[in-house]
């Protein structure tokens, strides 16, 4: 009943271009100096470099596949309540294709430092040379383009509908995007599976978990939920997005604890399997993780990706207070980063942790940078789908 | 003989989903408590239209989930830290093997707070139970299938058997009827 389908009589909101322009120059600078310091590391401390940079490309690129994960979802399922903010999970997502760039210093200058298979020559390891097939230059790099072709594709295709459907306000455009998301599912599924195991499983050829592709993407949707609290908050503090209400934080705050939780289920069945196993191949992942000064930072990350976010997004209550939303949204996006750094950096680092200046000049450089391009779509469109057939049903959403 | 029998209340049917919608804001609005509506379907902003706040059943839950919790790790591990420490699968007996006993804890804080939701979703609706007056209401039976349906308690102190009625009667309603216990 609540549910009319007439219009919802928004007027369209623009985000202000001048400071749009002023954002995105900002984070470019701070690119510019991530970008200038990581660059002398790639001469003088090749090693870390490479493995700071990975930790930063792979951090950005599973908060944009994440937005990507909400848009499909989003459209697969014919969602309701998130169209309001739809824009802006499409504006992230929509950073995929340039991310690419950011991943050719990895495989042109430092892929025989991260993946030790690059330059072992066939017959050294026989367990290496049964994985020939899979794990060698030609099809790595065609893998390569291939995940930013799916996944960038099918972003590039929702947020191009989306657009063209605040000019025409067609609803052929739903249907449309309704079937790209379709297909989308699975593209998107085996993109970030297989981008998983690529570039962060093969940091050691011998070691394999089946459950690695879904623990990368339970982090990404989960921190990308997170983001997009943060992003739709910072908007409406500016004056923008005013439609959007205590109902939509509702939401919001589920799927950021139904990712809270499916982290962990799927963290710690990871975690059972190859302890209780004790196959050597396996444990090695978690020996190094779970020895030295790296063991403080694992046990930081399990209760800190977990137990503290729980039992503030188990309440309805706080679930419909901003600021609270806020505040547990930017700590899952910290653990987010805890979470890749943990992944990434042992492999390099196998007696303890060792912080490097790199690791945040990376971060600045690829972060700074995607930062730049959202906020120069921030202003491209309205910041919201204006003439989306149902529109009013998501401003009028009941939980 | 109907004469003798206490009045449960006032029975009201309605056109559509809508009319009873207007109607129960009228009629939370006049500050009744104890009526609710009957319809075939689920009604969004029902609950709302009526005034409803939120149930307490998640606060119960909640108590049952963390003593199935505390329950679990008691069981666990007492008997394999304390009563009967034994090595099984080369694993030593510290809390540094507690995920090996996560599984049972996760169950048994699932399973308490299962039965405490349906226990206590029982409780409050004082369930189980074999007949209820509105039964009495030849046209009850027609929530099932096309009524949107309307009944207002005699126990509520604003009640009223001509007022009320008058009331429902103002409010849309037809077929206004008394119900007897």
């Amino acid at each position: 009943m609540s549910h009319s389908t007439e219009s919802s009589n928004l007027i369209e909101e623009h985000f202000d271009p001048a400071a749009s322009r002023r954002l995105s120059s900002l984070s470019f600078a701070v690119s510019a100096i991530g970008l200038l310091v990581s660059a002398y590391g790639l001469f003088a401390s090749r090693e870390q470099f490479a493995f700071s940079w990975l930790f930063g490309f792979v951090l950005v690129f599973t908060l944009c596949s994440g937005a990507l994960f909400w848009t499909i979802l989003h459209h697969a399922t014919d969602s309701e309540w998130g169209i309001l903010i739809r824009r802006q999970m499409e504006n992230v997502a929509s950073i995929l294709p340039a991310l690419a760039v950011f991943f050719l210093p990895l495989l042109l200058l430092c892929a025989p430092i991260l993946w030790k298979w690059w330059d072992k020559a066939p017959g050294v390891d026989p367990l290496l040379d049964a994985k020939a097939a899979y794990l060698n230059h030609t099809f790595f790099s065609i893998r390569y383009v291939l995940f930013f072709v799916g996944l960038g594709g099918v972003a590039t295709v929702l947020a191009r509908r989306s657009i063209a459907q605040d000019e025409d306000g067609s609803a052929k455009h739903t249907y449309a995007m309704r079937n790209a998301a379709i297909v989308g599912l699975p593209v998107f599924g085996v993109c970030l599976t297989f981008a998983a195991v690529d570039w962060l499983m093969g940091l050691d050829y011998n070691w394999f978990s089946t459950m690695w592709g879904v623990y990368i993407f339970a982090g990404a949707a989960g921190s990308s939920m997170a983001l997009l609290v943060l992003i739709v908050t910072g908007l409406k503090n500016a004056g923008y997005l005013k439609a959007v209400n205590l109902e939509h934080y509702h939401v919001m705050g589920k799927f950021m604890l139904t990712f809270t939780v499916f982290w962990a289920y799927i963290g710690y069945s990871q975690y059972m399997l190859i302890w209780y196993a004790n196959i050597p191949e396996e444990t090695i992942y978690f020996k190094i993780r779970n020895t030295e000064s790296w063991h403080y930072l694992s046990t930081f990350l399990v209760a800190g990706r977990f137990f503290i976010p729980f039992p503030f997004l188990l309440f309805q209550s706080t679930k419909k207070k901003p600021k609270v939303l806020c505040g547990v949204a930017a700590w899952m996006i910290l653990m987010q980063i805890v979470d890749i750094y943990v992944i990434v950096l042992p492999s390099l680092h196998q007696t303890g942790i060792s912080p490097s200046i790199f690791d945040l000049a990376s971060l600045a450089a690829v972060g700074g940078a995607a930062a730049g391009l959202y906020f120069r779509r921030l202003s491209a469109s309205c910041l919201f789908p204006k003439r989306d057939p149902r529109l009013a049903g998501s401003v009028n959403l009941h939980n | 003989m109907s004469e003798s029998r206490k009045v449960y209340g006032l029975g009201a049917e309605f056109e559509s989903a809508a009319a009873l919608m207007a109607a129960a804001e009228k009629v939370r609005d006049t500050g009744f408590s104890h009526w609710d509506v009957h319809t075939p379907f689920p009604i969004h902003g029902m609950d709302k239209a009526m005034g409803l706040g939120k149930s307490n059943l998640s606060a119960f839950v909640f108590v049952g989930g963390f003593l199935g919790f505390v329950t679990g790790i008691a069981l666990v591990a007492v008997p394999s830290l304390f009563l009967y420490p034994m090595i099984v699968h080369g694993k030593p007996y510290t809390w540094a093997t507690l995920p090996a006993f996560f599984p049972i804890i996760f169950e048994l804080t699932v399973l308490f707070s299962a039965f405490t939701a349906v226990g206590t979703m029982f409780a409050m609706n004082q369930l189980p139970r074999l007949h209820h007056p509105v039964f009495n209401w030849d046209q009850f039976k027609r929530f099932t299938d096309d009524g949107f349906l309307m009944v207002i308690e005699a126990r509520d102190a604003k009640f009223s058997e001509t007022r009320t009625k008058a009331l429902l009667e103002e409010i849309g309603a037809k077929n206004v009827t008394l119900i007897h216990d």
